[in-house]
């Protein structure tokens, strides 16, 4: 593969184009599919080794097999969808409100003074509080219904966006506010056309947190309290000590987060497009 | 476009009045330039040279109206600067683009003071990307697109709205000898167009000398004055025995902006 893009550096616009290479995108796929397939079949491998031996009872230590019997029975009675559905919109519903209302403080504090010296304190204070702290708060404020759910969510995401956004927001770099000024923008166009733009990278990190957080606080709202989702379900396990489900809802509750995770981040990547590094 | 450069001719005199600058920090107070007196003509190329930290860019910045002069006044045209103005262009040493807009995109950031209607926008921003030889690269990011390249749109960026003052800070200091002086040619040829009264700073010596019509040379810091010249060779120059004189400033710089010694040597390495 010849690189033609090294030899016309200065001059030659036209022929910057990108060849896309075969084997750098053969390596890519095979990068982002056969590495994970390979590490997954070989903890699979130990695990039933593991189990094969009898080491721990299979009620303590179950075998992928009765996990994934487990899987099939919850699928069969209609509890996996059921679960999956409630447990998705609570945490959807915690995250919309609570990144609408992050990006919202972090764009006050990070660009207006007087309610960043007022707000910043309660930051810095608010943010070690894990969600788990906040479900008997929660409890008495909004019952054991969905409301007390959202309020544990949204609350931790929001904290996670705020703290990002403001982030982005206060170190907006000082080039790019010089060359707007320059340029005859106004306040308001140097908002949208500019600070947002270049915040946007901090913001986006903040949501990806935020969205990982929605899942992580969301089990710890219905490990007290509610009678369905996820959480409610690995409770219930707890309670029949059906270590066999328990593992297959901890692996539900990882693919799930980790197909989240990669939809907004590919999101993220598509709308900061510009961001490289 | 005779009769427009002979309306520009007498607009974009620059007044440097007793101008000084001073920085105060936690740690103290910070002399950034001298007392400074400088008077730009309407359409004149000046070059600003001296060593790193000299406040050649802090006497560019309160130009701009980004930094305000702690003393004496700054004037263009015979109104004082009070901040950024439309008749003030920058062109930055880190070219300043914004990477979330194409590169036609950057040019029309500056045109939308203008209220123009949208194919007029879309017109005169091409026709600034055209100056420079950008066209087909319209619809690049910047982060798609060379040092050189990424310095022309900012060129183009700037003098899409015409400004009568044209600033630039080291604006070719990151990038490579050939590249580089594609761009010595291409700035001589736009101002030659636009007649823009110019200052330039660098600390190149041989680009101050292939370019401008007068020299100044600062001292190290806090930065003033020490030495100016007046070149009168035809463009285009070359810094060789075609340009004798040329030789001979430029040695005469060099021996100006020689370290005093044992003093930071570092400082003026990057001078020579």
């Amino acid at each position: 593969m010849v690189d033609i893009r090294e030899t016309s550096a200065a001059g030659g616009a036209s022929s910057r184009r990108v060849v896309p290479r075969l084997p750098a995108l053969v390596a890519g796929v095979m990068g982002s599919v056969a590495s994970p397939l390979i590490s997954f079949v070989i903890v699979l491998a130990i695990w039933s080794l593991v189990s094969a031996l009898k080491v721990v009872p299979d009620a303590i230590f179950p075998s992928p097999w009765s996990v994934a019997s487990a899987f099939a029975e919850m699928m069969e009675n209609g509890v996996f969808f059921s679960d999956l559905g409630i447990s998705v919109s609570r945490a959807a519903t915690g995250f919309v409100i609570g990144a609408s209302l992050g990006v919202a403080m972090g764009v006050l504090t990070g660009r207006v003074a007087v309610i960043r010296t007022v707000l910043n304190p309660f930051m810095t204070l608010l943010r070690p509080i894990p969600a788990i702290a906040l479900v008997p708060v929660a409890i008495v404020w909004f019952g054991i219904g969905e409301g007390s759910k959202y309020f544990v969510i949204s609350y931790t995401v929001f904290l996670t966006v705020w703290f990002n956004t403001h982030h982005g927001m206060e170190y907006i770099p000082d080039i790019y506010l010089r060359a707007s000024q320059s340029l005859g923008a106004s306040r308001l166009r140097e908002f949208f056309q500019v600070v947002i733009p270049a915040a946007a990278p901090h913001i986006f990190a903040g949501i990806r947190l935020g969205v990982a957080l929605a899942f992580l606080s969301l089990v710890a709202a219905e490990l007290s309290g509610a009678s369905s989702g996820i959480g409610y379900r690995l409770q219930e396990s707890r309670q029949y000590i059906r270590t066999d489900r328990m593992f297959a809802l901890l692996i539900e509750l990882g693919v799930l987060g980790a197909i989240v995770d990669t939809i907004v981040h590919r999101i993220g990547k598509r709308i900061v497009h510009w961001q490289q590094s | 476009m005779s009769s427009n450069i002979a309306a520009l001719a007498d607009e974009g005199r620059v007044e440097i009045d007793h101008v000084s600058i001073r920085f105060t920090s936690k740690k103290g107070d910070h002399l950034a330039l001298a007392e400074t007196r400088l008077q730009l003509e309407p359409g004149t190329f000046t070059a600003l040279i001296g060593p790193s930290g000299c406040g050649k860019s802090t006497l560019l910045n309160a130009l701009a109206g980004f930094v305000e002069p702690t003393a004496g006044q700054i004037r263009i045209d015979g109104r004082p600067v009070d901040g950024p103005g439309p008749n003030v262009g920058v062109v930055f040493q880190q070219y300043a683009l914004f990477p979330w807009f194409t590169a036609l995109g950057n040019v029309k950031f500056a045109l939308q003071r203008f209220g123009l209607g949208k194919t007029e926008l879309h017109e005169r921003a091409m026709a600034a990307l055209a100056e420079v030889g950008l066209e087909t690269q319209a619809d690049k990011f910047p982060g798609q697109l060379s040092g050189g390249m990424k310095q022309r749109v900012g060129i183009a960026r700037t003098l899409a709205y015409e400004p009568k003052v044209l600033l630039m800070d080291e604006p070719f200091g990151a990038l490579d000898a050939q590249t580089r002086r594609e761009m010595h040619d291409l700035l001589l040829r736009v101002w030659e167009k636009h007649k823009a009264t110019v200052l330039f700073v660098t600390h190149d010596v041989d680009e101050a000398l292939l370019l401008a019509d007068h020299v100044h040379v600062l001292s190290r810091a806090p930065g003033r004055i020490i030495r100016s010249y007046d070149l009168s060779a035809s463009r285009p120059r070359a810094i060789s025995r075609d340009f004798p004189d040329l030789l001979d400033t430029r040695e005469e710089i060099l021996a100006l902006l020689k370290p005093e010694p044992a003093e930071d040597r570092g400082d003026v390495a990057s001078v020579s």
